[in-house]
């Protein structure tokens, strides 16, 4: 390595570089990698220990290759960040943030995606402008044909329907008077332009309990690119969106999201990445419906209406582990009168990464157990990630919705 | 020393893509880098190649071209060893982590037969349908292998009862460096049938043979158990009270030690309240709910006998988690006092626990290091954490420390590992440990292998084992 080759590196990590020389390889990061426990991970190399080897060893002065060399960038990739080794790292390595940093130094060309990933947000918006027409051309031969080509995602995925923006429903939607206070509703892409109707439920539902829902202007929440590596793209979208959240909060309203990338964006990404007061109090005021939810219940003015005690699976997927809201999704669940039968598996589409042309068999591989799991038991399932809930819905072909469509109907709001 | 092993050749390569198919093979840098560690935190020490074999068969023919070849021979499980056994002469790295399988349960004889590479946690999690499980339980047991657990005798938290790996190994099926694959042990818990060659192959860290079969007894899983914890006003008053609770006879299956300094850090890390104390003991009893109610009365009873302050009974499993939580968050806090950090791994006599701790605080004063101690009292065996916080200069201080505890372990009748092994870290003390009978372990090494092409450079020197 040269040494301003180096220093460019270490520069790149930052703070990050600290957490390189945490590792004890231990591997314990190993047995919850679902990236690590595949046929081919009986290579170190492939597994999350061996990534956080070779970058003991890239500055031990050992491993001859640059981290910006291919193949060390194609190893990285196989770090998804789904975050479930931060859990359980006994020493606390910021694994996948670290991951992150390294993928920023890949210097392959891919202006393409890049351009397509940074502004895919915008892309999606000009999309749900004409829902038929995106409908007609993505679901067409040529249509996935030229998304493969262009971005890399695999032709073989079923991308889910275009609708009209959710954003522009709640926009021009009447308000109610809204006497227990304003929501200000980050919806991210998914909710947004393709599961429109989720959004809507939420939004009648929360109005319904006395609050005025908005939909502040806001963009993608980022994840995706942070995974990729784009960490600058992802800094100047978290700046956005944090001054855009940060103004409606000191105007008294309270985020609400419903995506757990989106949620996890606001409580622990932004302020990791801005790393200022004005994203910590956007976190300190960020609220998931399941959580408004329970808050309602323990304050008296929700109920549940049972009608049978149904048997549900609940999928935990990896961004809602990460983000903490396991719990509270499983003790509402229960409340709403439901026989959980909980399944912490990874079902391998891990965001957008699964749906890569290059991740797609390893990704269905990852799944395979939960998808056979699921088929034998055949029960509805919930998932509060969008992207899971796709996955199993293609692969394991069962009823599976997010949490908040399991309880609504069960819902009885107390009058004051 | 350089020169005495043959490089792995061109031919070589060819040989094994051969035998093994190309996908088994590596010789690629990245490949060989993630290879050339384990959990100690030693140097690196790269593998000339790595090999996957999916047989025993394939494992006895890597091993009769390897001998015939003079290139030395590293088998490798999980790779979460903590005492550096990784190839210090390159050569070949022997991964075993295809050879994964259950082979057969033996339900009725509550035994089981495994290939070396399956993970402890997977075994268990398959053995929970019959109401078995194999108890060692190491704290690495969510990535550590069967074979690495017998390669190194490895043991965990409740060994107290359940004993360590050696306990449980009935059979083994063993590639020997000459590629001759023996049987050795049985499918019986006893016989009288000449030497015990399977008890000398536990814990030989892959310097006799590379396990290729391995046959394990198991035990039935609790019906029952109880956890508590207690605090103590001093160190002396929690050892006393280990040391009666063992005494009486009580049937526990973890009496487990933490001192102030520990509990402080914890306390930190886990944002737990703990009283004022000076040490605190994790016990717990597993079998039927009569017998653990009635081992926990008498052992909280033995407890408040010997001055605890406060006893601590889990009333339910989520407290039980609770209590194990703080117990296993020493290693996670202890590393967020700083980068360097050395954990000893002694066992000494019980009689001798005390002064083991007073040793420790009195090296760390010496030295100038932080000492806290962990440890399965209930079996002599102390972690010690050494932490020189991020102070590089202070390194050597802290292996001068842990040194000179093990030497005082060994002077009072202990040893330097309880349940970690030797490998490259603790080969210094092997000779003061075993004095004459050191001669005899190496004239063993030298029958079973004497061109020393396995694992050379763990437990003995290479010069010792050739010359």
């Amino acid at each position: 390595m040269t040494l301003p080759e180096l220093s460019e590196i270490e520069r790149k990590l930052g703070e990050y570089l600290e957490d390189v020389w945490k590792c004890i390889r231990c591997g314990f990061c190993n047995s919850v990698c679902p990236t690590s426990n595949t046929s081919r991970s009986y290579m170190s190399s492939l597994t999350s220990r061996g990534r956080l080897i070779l970058l003991q060893a890239y500055f031990s002065n050992i491993l001859s290759k640059s981290l910006k060399d291919e193949e060390i960038q194609e190893l990285m990739e196989y770090c998804f960040g789904c975050r479930r080794c931060i859990e359980i790292c006994p020493a606390g390595v910021r694994i996948p943030n670290l991951i992150w940093r390294v993928k920023q130094l890949n210097e392959k060309p891919r202006y393409l995606r890049k351009f397509i990933l940074t502004h895919y947000g915008e892309l999606l918006r000009l999309f749900s402008k004409f829902p038929r027409f995106s409908n007609l051309f993505l679901h067409s031969h040529i249509g996935k044909i030229l998304l493969e080509l262009t971005v890399g995602v695999s032709r073989r995925i079923d991308f889910p329907s275009f609708n009209h923006s959710l954003e522009g429903w709640i926009n021009k939607r009447r308000r109610n008077n809204g006497f227990r206070g304003r929501l200000a509703y980050f919806i991210d892409v998914f909710t947004n332009y393709h599961e429109v109707e989720l959004g809507k439920k939420i939004v009648e539902f929360v109005e319904k309990l006395g609050y005025i829902v908005v939909a502040p202007p806001q963009r993608e929440a980022g994840t995706l690119l942070l995974e990729e590596g784009l960490i600058e793209e992802a800094y100047r979208v978290a700046k956005e969106n944090v001054e855009n959240l940060y103004d409606i909060v000191q105007s008294g309203a309270k985020i609400l999201t419903s995506s757990p990338a989106a949620y996890l964006a606001l409580k622990k990404d932004y302020p990791e990445l801005l790393g200022d007061t004005k994203s910590r109090i956007v976190s300190e005021n960020t609220i998931d419906i399941i959580q408004l939810l329970l808050n309602e219940y323990e304050d008296g003015r929700i109920d549940f209406e049972i009608p049978l005690y149904d048997r549900l699976v609940y999928h935990h997927s990896c961004f809602t582990k990460a983000s903490g809201l396991t719990k509270d999704i499983r003790r509402i669940l229960m409340l709403a009168g439901y026989n959980l039968l909980e399944l912490d598996v990874c079902c391998g589409i891990g965001g957008i990464w699964g749906m890569n042309k290059s991740n797609y068999e390893i990704s269905l591989e990852i799944g395979l157990d939960l998808f056979n799991e699921l088929k034998r038991i055949n029960l509805p399932v919930t998932s509060q990630s969008e992207t899971c809930r796709i996955q199993i819905k293609n692969n394991a072909l069962v009823d599976v919705r997010h949490p908040f469509s399991f309880i609504v109907d069960r819902v009885k709001i107390n009058k004051e | 020393m350089d020169n005495y092993f043959n490089k792995v050749s061109g031919k070589d390569i060819e040989f094994f893509e051969k035998l093994l198919g190309s996908r088994n093979v590596s010789i690629s840098e990245v490949e060989l880098v993630a290879n050339s560690v384990d959990a100690y935190p030693g140097g690196f020490y790269k593998p000339e190649i790595v090999v996957w074999p999916e047989s025993s068969e394939q494992v006895g023919e890597v091993l009769r071209y390897a001998y015939e070849r003079k290139i030395p021979v590293y088998p490798k499980g999980g790779g979460t060893g903590l005492t550096g056994t990784v190839p210090i002469y390159g050569g070949i790295l022997l991964s075993l982590v295809k050879m994964n399988k259950i082979i057969e349960v033996y339900e009725e004889d509550m035994q089981v037969r495994v290939q070396p590479g399956i993970i402890y946690d997977r075994l268990n999690k398959e053995l929970e349908r019959y109401g078995l499980f194999f108890p060692p339980d190491p704290s690495s047991g969510s990535w550590c292998t069967i074979g690495g657990m017998v390669a190194s005798n490895s043991s965990g938290l409740k060994a107290v009862k359940y004993g360590t790996t050696r306990e449980y190994v009935l059979g083994l099926e063993v590639g020997l460096p000459d590629g001759r694959i023996i049987r050795i042990g049985s499918r019986t818990f006893k016989y009288s049938t000449g030497f015990d060659l399977l008890k000398m192959m536990i814990g030989s860290q892959g310097t006799l043979g590379v396990f290729t079969e391995i046959t394990l007894r198991l035990k039935n899983l609790p019906e029952y158990f109880q956890t508590a914890i207690a605090f103590f006003p001093s160190v002396e008053s929690a050892v006393r009270a280990v040391y009666h609770i063992v005494r009486r006879g009580l049937d526990m299956a973890a009496i487990e030690f933490m001192d102030e300094k520990m509990m402080r850090a914890v306390a930190e890390y886990r944002k737990i309240d703990f009283p004022e104390s000076q040490a605190m003991l994790l016990v717990e009893a597993h079998g039927s709910k009569m017998a653990v109610l009635e081992t926990m009365e008498k052992c909280i009873h033995l407890l408040e006998e010997n001055k605890s302050i406060e006893v601590r009974v889990a009333k339910d499993v989520e407290e039980r988690e609770k209590f194990w939580a703080a117990r296993k968050g020493a290693y996670p806090a202890t590393l967020r006092l700083g980068r360097y950090m050395i954990i000893s791994d002694i066992v000494v006599p019980l009689s001798k626990l005390y002064d083991a701790v007073q040793n420790s605080y009195e090296l760390g004063r010496k030295y100038g290091v932080h000492a806290s101690v962990i440890g399965h009292f209930g079996d002599g065996n102390l972690h010690v954490h050494w932490s020189a916080g991020n102070d590089r200069d202070k390194v050597e201080d802290l292996h001068r420390a842990n040194d000179e505890l093990a030497r005082w372990a060994i002077d009072v009748g202990g040893a330097v590992s309880g349940e970690h092994g030797i490998g490259t870290e603790k080969k210094k003390f092997v000779k003061q440990q075993f004095r004459e009978a050191f001669d005899l372990m190496l004239k063993i090494k030298k029958l079973v292998d004497p061109k020393c092409i396995l694992s050379p450079g763990i437990i003995f020197d290479l010069e010792e084992v050739i010359q």
